[in-house]
């Protein structure tokens, strides 16, 4: 039932991410998922000096930096094909 | 009782996919309803997805949902995002549908419907979707490497260098034939080719928009450029309408190839949010949504195909390109059936972004089940046609004549009714000067979609419109992939010419990237030139050699696959990439030979070479068309000597593989695996 109530949020929302409209969302939640994580395992272990990984040391990206930068990376590969 | 009733169900479905095969095959009052064809293509899906990758997944593959995926092992929420398997599928099947499987099929129903139905049918369950699905999970477990790391790591050195030349020759080609197939459906039409024209302020309009007004809101910037694009299809009648509009936009083969060759070389050096990204957000959205309308129209008109199941030029005599069905409509059927290209794409994004290794299957064997579907809707389209207006419409000038009246009687001759007003009531009735010599596929594909269209909306009072729509659908697309080709082209070129010149490898340095993107436009746009001066259509040399490139990249991808099993112990299951990699190698090298040695002019490339010299030397060609010929034999010399070095690479490559597997097989070398090391999930199991 919660399905069918839901379903024309649910395909707004499956609209946005197939296109690239979410694109900018989904690198927030994915950024602060892996620095949570991170954090979660210093806090877990000794925390060692010297740079940390990925994310938790990169600063998040403005929407407009990462659309560019998203850009850049999609097309210095193969993402269409014949 | 459930059992029992999922017995019952699969068992109707296998049999009304059995039935419609069987009536597509040996129904011979035609014609054939269109719903048949729908049936017993979706019927086979159903069946091989559920059972035949179900197979593949569990016993070949072994997917394992307890082990983490790279998207989850190395998230930077840039390449590698954990991304839910119905949003997955979407971008990977806007990345693999691309023209191939629209002008294939197009092409090949000059053998009648049934050998590009079958093919299309069969090679995508058996051979498509397997190469996608486990080159996909090879990928995944290798942290996302490309086909060329894998062949490298796994078969050899000489292996991934191999790859990488398989994938520039295939884009160089790939890029010469998509630009020709735009020329021929655009040239003398000044609708099309205004309303093509527009899309390029439309998308300068759209990146700007989304660079700096509202920077990645990808949706609204698209449904704007969607609306913008319609105007112009629609505004494009009174262009055509104005003399003086109409001959600003009515331009020659040789014009328009000049044009896009420049356009190629402005959009590769173009900043890409500028030009590249919104035409090819604009051109996503139309493909999908143009596809979508196709399969709603054809289910909705249910039209009949006046095409016999196979027509006389089975015997390799057809007008649209020479050579039998075997291997001829295996090459051209690529991207409908098997595609070595979707192996790049399978090795590219996708794996990085996979959530569990399970959704390998829906995605990998999913996604080209409907690419495959795409191709028997066009399929359906062409052979919806009077067979003598599909053949005046795809003949070239050189095999049918010139005029009309030249052209009816030539193709009567060949048993198919045509007259002469029929021709020009459709080209009027389309809103085109003439529709006669119009190779390549686009135009007669997008009459057919037309009148799927307009029998949903319109009718016959939308037939021009809906034409066009059809033909910029083509034409778009077609001009995306040549962006984003040339420009991966130019990073290829540039990586390879930066071993020779350090300064041509730097990414930065704008005379490295002038100079490469002139390398790259260059290379196609010799065999762009080549086919709009060729007097056959250029797409009887241009299509089977682009075909023969990426059944070659299939070859390599399938080479990788048979040995990850065999290093995974899967001796016993090798026949699953095995039989359709022999099938490959057995077309792409009988094509080869052919193309290269038959002694039929139509075919042979040196053959055809041999006549135009024997015409110099016995004083039949005019002089003043002496350089032309030269030209015409250079260039068949060349065709020869690309199609040599790629059947060349494929035997080496054979070569390689055959000795690596023997080796394992006989316990003379380990078999050592370059997966990455598992780590179990930490993810709840079965979440999305």
């Amino acid at each position: 039932m919660t399905i069918v109530r839901n379903w024309p949020r649910n395909i707004w929302s499956w609209i946005r991410q197939v296109s690239g409209d979410a694109a900018y969302e989904n690198y927030l939640r994915s950024t602060r998922r892996v620095a949570r994580a991170e954090m979660a395992r210093a806090g877990c272990c000794t925390i060692h000096a010297g740079p940390s990984t990925r994310a938790t040391s990169a600063h998040l990206l403005t929407r407009e930096e990462f659309y560019l930068h998203a850009l850049r990376r999609r097309y210095s590969t193969i993402s269409r094909c014949c | 009782m459930k059992s029992l009733l999922k017995i019952i169900l699969w068992a109707a479905i296998a049999l009304a996919g059995a039935g419609a095969l069987a009536a597509i095959a040996f129904e011979r009052r035609e014609p054939l309803n269109a719903v048949w064809f729908v049936v017993a293509a979706l019927c086979t899906y159903l069946v091989a997805y559920r059972f035949y990758s179900k197979f593949i997944a569990a016993k070949v593959l072994a997917l394992d949902d307890t082990r983490a995926t790279p998207a989850e092992r190395l998230e930077d929420g840039h390449d590698f995002v954990p991304t839910s398997k119905w949003v997955l599928i979407g971008h990977h099947f806007a990345a693999i549908a691309g023209p191939g499987p629209l002008v294939g099929p197009t092409l090949a129903a000059q053998f009648g419907y049934l050998p590009g139905t079958l093919w299309l049918i069969v090679g995508a369950a058996l051979g498509g979707c397997v190469q996608d699905f486990i080159i996909l999970f090879c990928s995944i477990r290798r942290d996302g490497k490309s086909l060329g790391q894998m062949a490298r790591e796994e078969v050899s050195k000489r292996g991934g260098m191999i790859a990488l030349l398989a994938v520039l020759a295939i884009m160089i080609i790939l890029l010469a034939v998509v630009a020709l197939v735009i020329v021929k459906a655009l040239k003398e039409s000044p609708w099309g080719t205004f309303t093509l024209a527009m899309t390029i302020p439309i998308a300068l309009l759209m990146g700007i928009y989304l660079r700096y007004v509202r920077p990645g809101r990808v949706l609204e910037a698209s449904l704007g450029g969607v609306a913008l694009v319609m105007l112009a299809v629609v505004s494009g009648q009174w262009v055509n309408a104005s003399p003086a509009w109409s001959s600003a936009f009515t331009l020659s083969g040789p014009a328009l190839a000049l044009a896009i060759i420049a356009y190629g070389y402005a959009a590769s050096a173009l900043p890409v949010w500028l030009l590249l990204a919104p035409r090819d957000y604009l051109s996503a959205f139309i493909k999908v949504g143009a596809i979508a309308a196709l399969a709603i129209g054809v289910i909705f008109v249910r039209p009949t195909l006046e095409m016999p199941a196979l027509t006389r030029f089975v015997d390799g005599n057809g007008p649209v390109f020479a050579g039998k069905i075997f291997p001829f409509c295996f090459i051209t059927i690529a991207c409908g059936a098997i595609s070595g290209f979707h192996a790049l794409i399978s090795s590219g994004t996708t794996p990085k972004m996979i959530l569990r290794e399970s959704h390998a299957r829906m995605i990998g064997y999913g996604a080209m089940l409907m690419e495959s579907f795409v191709g028997v809707m066009a399929m359906i389209a062409a052979c919806a046609l009077q067979p003598g207006v599909y053949f005046a419409i795809n003949s070239p000038a050189g095999i049918v004549g010139k005029t009309a009246d030249a052209a009816a009687a030539t193709i009567r001759g060949w048993g198919y009714a045509l007259d002469p007003q029929t021709m020009s009531a459709l080209a009027q009735r389309v809103g085109e000067h003439t529709l006669l010599d119009r190779t390549g596929g686009a135009p007669s594909l997008a009459v057919g979609m037309a009148q799927i269209f307009s029998g949903t909306i319109g009718g016959e009072r939308l037939l021009s419109i809906w034409y066009h729509f059809a033909i910029m659908f083509e034409a778009l697309f077609i001009l995306t992939v040549l962006d984003a080709g040339t420009r991966v082209g130019r990073f290829m070129v540039q990586e390879l010419g930066g071993h020779l010149w350090k300064p041509l490898g730097r990414s930065g340095s704008t005379a490295g990237i002038l100079a490469t993107s002139a390398l790259m436009v260059g290379a196609w746009g010799y065999f762009l030139w080549q086919g709009v001066q060729d007097p056959l259509g250029g797409i009887n040399s241009l299509w089977p050699l682009f075909g023969i490139a990426n059944q070659l990249l299939a070859c390599v991808a399938l080479v990788v696959a048979t040995t990850i099993l065999l290093k995974m112990g899967r001796e016993r299951w090798i026949w699953v990439t095995l039989a359709p990699m022999v099938w490959l190698v057995a077309i792409t090298m009988t094509a080869s030979y052919q193309k290269i040695f038959s002694a039929n002019s139509r075919i042979g490339f040196l053959s055809q070479a041999n006549v135009l010299a024997t015409q110099i030397a016995s004083g039949a060609i005019p002089a003043e068309k002496f350089a032309v010929t030269q030209r015409l034999i250079f260039n068949n010399r060349l065709d020869a000597a690309v199609t040599a070095v790629l059947a060349v690479m494929i035997l080496v490559l054979l070569v390689e593989a055959i000795g690596e597997w023997i080796a394992i097989l006989s316990g003379r070398k380990a078999a050592v695996l370059h997966e990455s090391p598992y780590i179990a999930t930490k993810w709840a199991e079965g979440g999305d």
